[in-house]
């Protein structure tokens, strides 16, 4: 390989920096997090630095790194990227640093352990976007769990274990079946090819092959289980409230803004796209439990007490605007679905900052005891009322294009669902708005009072770390093509493909 | 791009820079904070009069209007929508009133909020509600539009959210949004239907293919009607109709020029704009037409029963917006789309009017707004009085005032049309109009005084910068009827708005007006709306009271009477009192019932989907402890297991292979 192996240096210069970090003394914590936030940094401009060669029109993986690494079983150590992976990379990176440098005042204990699970949980993060040999992707797919499973555990709110094990467990629980199902599919093409084990967990041959509707209907279901526990679909979901109300504020931006999207992707990259006869025969069961979580997720929202659960289970529903988008296989569909995980990572993380930033001053999250910040903390109303707007969808804000874009695609095969859908307009704006009523408008509360002082206003650092998102939430608003552009031919593939091959199965 | 495409992007880029410019900086410029965001409204409305003039005298841009596109907004795939903005007839119609009251809104509020800290925050919000409904107006796609849509939703909620503090206040803005919000649903779903039907959003395109479409059946009827009827949800939520209705009485929260101009001249008439936007679409569906003049004239009616009775200037104010709002929508529903738009103009100047106008009653008498607590206000406040009279006998439908002509339009194309029940309600409803008005006149203006004894003697006109607006609203508010509407069925809004209806006219099977004729049909419905105005404003005066200060002519109150009259009206005093008590049912059902259904689900959710995830962990861990019992370390255990195993495998063998 003459070449700069870039989608190498992008997926592991975390692991570098954190090996770095290693050697710094532990009561050095400033050196510490400023060797994080520099890591950080460098991967996200290493990441940027894929954009500028990147043909957006043209098909197949891009920037593709091969070689050998178990040839025995042909496992392959092969990175790739096309749009939607890139753009998730990207997503990835931003929120990282962002994250990094929000945990500089929450994070006082063990910092350097710390800032080390956190990079190599970036490069799960990122391994799992680049990687197109099955094996190597259920690598980094896993790798994620144990740095988050540490920072959930050790750096988490009063029940963490709880939440920790849970979380753990139940996702393993999914990636586990999904191994099963990559074995399995890996000895049906190593039996389609006489016994040659070449590619068999090569992504794009694999593609290729054409699996028999059983096959396809077990490893579906396994892979759905996987990728559905991840995002979460309802009935898979609980783990996720527990999760966020435990994390500290930088684990929460993650999780919602990049974690569940490995869900996401992974339905459109595997399930999707290495079964699709199965998909489509399990379309409308996913499609239906879409629309309860889209509705069910928002509708238990609006009681929740507790802001982090408020916005978990609101995560629930935005991300049910996912799985519906792809499973309706419709290209206005998919391509909103994509923006749309791209859109709640910027926001959703920018909401669990917010509540960050007002749990640093109260050591509180529960609605009812706060009441008139726009009052004392007049930025902070403004920043967060931005983001709830966002959240709700408004026009001219990056929430909306993708909600409609689904809507849309959903409309043309469906009218019936999306008539449920957009109830969700309401609803989802009712919850959102009666928080913020709570917290913001009103007389200052008298838990508020009790703080004095105490109760400030953005800091400059909590500034850096919202402004840009503040800025992506009006650019992707205003120029949704910056994103769709990236995503246009990887989904026409996908959707070409899918056409393809279930043309002769009747619908 | 062309000098006028940027004049047109000028129209937006002045207002939405105003807005950011002042919430960046306008809160270090304090008594001036007003500076940058006034300046950016002048300007613009020298624009918009300019792009007028060009449209509606000068033809400029030829009948179809000046179409362009700034950029493309969404590309994905075969839904591709542009950032396109159009400049026609209608667009300057509605431009005249929102760039006019705008501006004049503007410069009222520098006296108005002059004393409030947040007026940064306020002037800033202005401008973002401007350049919001400037691009509803000029939007040219119903994408596009739905954006604005949603846009002036969010001013609205930040204006009527204002006085944060306030409980009250907050709840209305909310409760604005998520009213609002329902209509959304359903224009949304309409936009689907419309992409997903006819390929496009483009505004031209789609009312080209539409009447195509229907004619060949690739749309049919039924689908028509729902299609037309899913927008009309939207513009029932944005101008506040019946059973939608509700959110606009709270949303008088906030500050009154707030109300003047979104909640009276300009936003709540977006609805109205859209349906007459769309005319092309809703003509397709005589039932969708049928049902839009029913829920028109009944909102009407129905908002113009509660203003009889409440007690706050501002309520009855917007009461009374409803009901000219269901004016608006009934003549849309007649097909009288001009007649629509001429009284959604002639309302906008003299609702703009008497909104300020009560403004100013409520400044004069230090922040009270109670009817009850007012009285003998003309002599204390002469501008005031004067303007808010002619408001008054303008909102109340006599000639030669601006309301008798566009209401007269409504209630004679009802009636031509066949639409007799629209007609015969909507002149109840004239006489409701002129009663209640008058009602209000007399307890602010000339009643015995109730103002609190302690403000009384503060009790001052309001400053310049507050009564020249009112002066200068007062004009169109006066003239504009006749300038636009007469000759009557001939006049210059006639000769503006043919080009857009048009079509729809067609459709409908109108041919051209006929010259009004005094001893005819004409003459007679035009009598029948003056006799009932007429009725209604001497009614009102006996009762409450009047005076007429030049030619000395006045009446006493006599609240003894009112007081006969409403004991014996009980029930009805009671419902009309408690607005009929819709506010009580949707509490009931939605905040009641709705949040019973969600504490139910999320009990379900821990209980039992939760339940059952902690259920399988539980059983897992049980059934290893059990598990551990069987790993004993004792030979004997395994010997006796091993034994009993081969037993079961033995006689399933026999019993399974023994066929």
């Amino acid at each position: 390989m003459t070449e700069l192996p870039i989608l190498t240096l992008v997926t592991f210069s975390p692991l570098i920096g954190a090996l770095l970090i290693a050697f710094i003394p532990r009561h050095n914590v400033q050196l510490v997090r400023w060797a994080a936030l520099a890591t950080a940094l460098v991967s996200f401009a290493l990441s940027l630095a894929l954009l500028p060669a990147f043909d957006a029109r043209q098909a197949g993986f891009q920037y593709v790194e091969q070689l050998d690494w178990i040839p025995a079983f042909g496992i392959q150590y092969k990175l790739g990227i096309d749009g939607i992976s890139l753009v998730l990379v990207v997503l990835t990176t931003t929120l990282s640093w962002i994250s990094i440098l929000a945990s500089f005042g929450p994070i006082k204990d063990r910092v350097k352990e710390f800032m080390i699970s956190f990079l190599i949980l970036e490069v799960g993060m990122i391994g799992v976007f680049t990687a197109l040999d099955l094996f190597l992707f259920y690598i980094f797919f896993e790798v994620v769990l144990v740095p988050m499973y540490l920072i959930i555990g050790i750096w988490g709110g009063a029940n963490r274990i709880y939440a920790t094990i849970k979380f753990v467990l139940y996702t393993l629980a999914g990636s586990l079946l999904m191994l099963v199902a990559i074995l399995a599919t890996a000895f049906a093409f190593q039996a389609g090819h006489g016994g040659d084990w070449a590619g068999a967990f090569d992504y794009e041959q694999l593609r290729q092959f054409g699996f028999d509707i059983t096959l396809q209907l077990f490893a579906f279901g396994a892979f759905f289980l996987a990728f559905a526990i991840k995002v979460p679909m309802f009935p898979f979901h609980t783990w996720l409230p527990d999760a966020h109300v435990e994390a500290p504020t930088a684990g929460s931006v993650i999780l919602a803004g990049v974690l569940l999207k490995l869900g996401g992707y992974g339905f459109i990259r595997f399930a999707v796209g290495m079964f699709p006869d199965a998909a489509q025969s399990y379309a409308p069961w996913i499609i239906g439990l879409s629309l309860i979580a889209i509705i069910y997720g928002a509708i238990v929202a609006l009681v929740q007490p507790d802001m982090k659960k408020l916005i978990a289970y609101s995560s629930v529903s935005h991300m049910g605007f996912v799985t519906l988008g792809i499973f309706i296989f419709q290209q206005q569909g998919m391509e909103g679905a994509i923006l749309q995980m791209v859109n709640h990572g910027i926001i959703t993380g920018a909401l669990f900052l917010c509540v960050g930033v007002l749990y640093e001053r109260t050591h509180d999250r529960t609605i009812a005891k706060m009441g008139g910040l726009a009052a004392r903390t007049p930025v902070y109303a403004a920043i967060f009322g931005f983001f709830m707007l966002a959240s709700i969808g408004l026009p001219g804000l990056a929430g909306f294009v993708g909600e409609f874009l689904v809507f849309v695609g959903t409309f043309a095969v469906s009218p019936v669902a999306a008539f449920s859908a957009t109830i969700v307009m309401t609803v989802g704006a009712a919850y959102l708005m009666w928080m913020y009523q709570r917290l913001i408008f009103g007389e200052v509360s008298d838990f508020l009072k009790g703080l004095g002082h105490h109760l400030t206003d953005m800091t400059p650092t909590e500034l850096v770390t919202l402004t840009p998102l503040v800025a992506l939430t009006v650019i992707f608003g205003l120029f949704p093509g910056l994103v769709l552009e990236l995503i246009h031919v990887p989904v026409d593939g996908i959707l070409l493909q899918f056409r393809d091959a279930t043309a002769g199965v009747a619908p | 791009m062309t000098t006028d495409q940027l004049l047109v992007t000028l129209l937006l880029a002045l207002p939405i820079g105003g807005f950011a410019l002042t919430a960046l900086v306008g809160r270090r410029l304090y008594q001036r904070a007003w500076i940058i965001a006034v300046g950016a409204i002048v300007a613009t409305w020298l624009i918009a009069m300019y792009l007028v003039y060009n449209t509606l005298f000068l033809n400029a841009y030829g009948a179809q209007g000046l179409h362009f596109t700034l950029y493309e907004w969404i590309p994905a795939g075969d839904f591709r929508i542009e950032a396109n903005f159009a400049v026609d007839n209608l667009t300057a119609a509605l431009l005249i009133v929102v760039c006019t009251v705008g501006m004049l809104v503007h410069v009222y509020s520098i006296g108005y909020m002059a004393h409030d800290p947040g007026r940064w925050r306020f002037f800033a919000y202005l401008n973002l509600f401007m350049f919001s409904m400037l691009l509803l107006v000029l939007a040219d796609n119903f994408l596009l539009l739905f954006a604005a849509w949603e846009l002036v939703g969010l001013s609205s909620y930040l204006l009527i959210g204002f006085w944060y503090g306030r409980r009250s206040a907050a709840l209305a803005a909310k409760k604005a949004f998520l009213v609002n919000r329902v209509g959304d649903v359903g224009f949304a779903l309409g936009i689907m239907a419309i992409w997903t039907t006819v390929g496009t959003l483009n505004f031209p395109e789609v009312f080209e293919r539409i009447p195509l479409l229907a004619e060949s059946g690739v749309i049919q009827p039924w689908q028509m009607t729902g299609l037309a009827l899913l927008l009309f949800l939207g513009a029932v939520g944005k101008s506040a109709q019946f059973p939608l209705h509700v959110w606009l009485p709270d949303a008088m929260e906030g500050p009154t020029p707030v109300s003047a101009l979104i909640h009276a001249a300009t936003m709540v008439n977006a609805g109205v704009y859209m349906v007459a936007r769309a005319n092309p679409l809703f003509v397709q569906s005589p039932s969708a037409m049928w049902l839009i003049a029913g829920v028109g004239i009944f909102t009407a009616i129905l908002a113009a029963s509660i203003a009889f009775t409440q007690r706050d200037i501002k309520r009855v104010l917007a009461y009374s917006t409803l009901s000219q709002l269901g004016y608006m929508f009934a003549a849309l529903g007649v097909g009288a789309f001009t007649a629509a738009i001429f009284h959604l103009m002639t309302h906008g100047f003299f609702k703009g009017l008497l909104f300020l106008g009560s403004g100013s009653v409520i400044h004069g008498v230090h922040d009270e707004q109670d009817m009850n607590r007012m009285g003998g206000l003309w002599r204390k406040m002469p501008i005031t009085h004067i303007t808010m009279l002619i408001g008054a006998i303008a909102i109340a439908g006599i000639p030669p005032l601006a309301g008798f002509f566009s209401k007269d339009e409504i209630l004679g194309q009802a009636w031509k049309n066949g639409f007799v029940w629209v007609w015969a309600i909507g002149i109840v409803v004239a006489l409701m109009t002129a009663f209640y008005m008058f009602r209000l006149m007399g307890k602010t203006f000339y009643g015995p005084s109730n103002v609190d004894p302690a403000v009384e003697p503060r009790v001052h006109e309001s400053p310049r910068s507050m009564t020249v607006p009112l002066l200068l609203l007062a004009i169109p508010s006066a003239v504009l009827g006749v300038a636009l509407g007469f000759p009557i069925g001939a006049g210059l809004i006639e000769q503006w708005m043919e080009p857009v209806f048009e079509g729809a006219n067609e459709v409908l099977g109108r041919g051209q007006a006929e010259p009004f004729q005094v001893l005819g049909l004409d003459g007679f419905l035009a009598g029948a709306s003056v006799a009932v105005a007429v009725l209604g404003v001497l009614a009102a005066m006996r009762l409450f009271g009047f005076r007429v200060p030049l030619l000395g002519l006045q009446a006493k109150p006599r609240p003894a009477v009112v007081e006969r009259l409403t004991d014996r009206l009980r029930p009805l005093y009671t419902g009309s009192f408690h607005k009929w008590f819709f506010d009580d049912l949707n509490d009931l059902i939605f905040v009641r019932a709705g949040g019973l259904v969600a504490r139910g689900l999320w009990w379900f959710d821990v209980h039992i989907i939760d339940g059952a995830v902690n259920g399988v962990a539980g059983l897992t861990q049980r059934s290893g402890r059990g598990l551990r019992h069987i790993q004993t370390g004792r030979v004997q255990n395994y010997a006796l297991g091993i034994a009993l195993s081969l037993i079961v495998v033995a006689v399933g063998y026999f019993v399974a292979g023994g066929r």
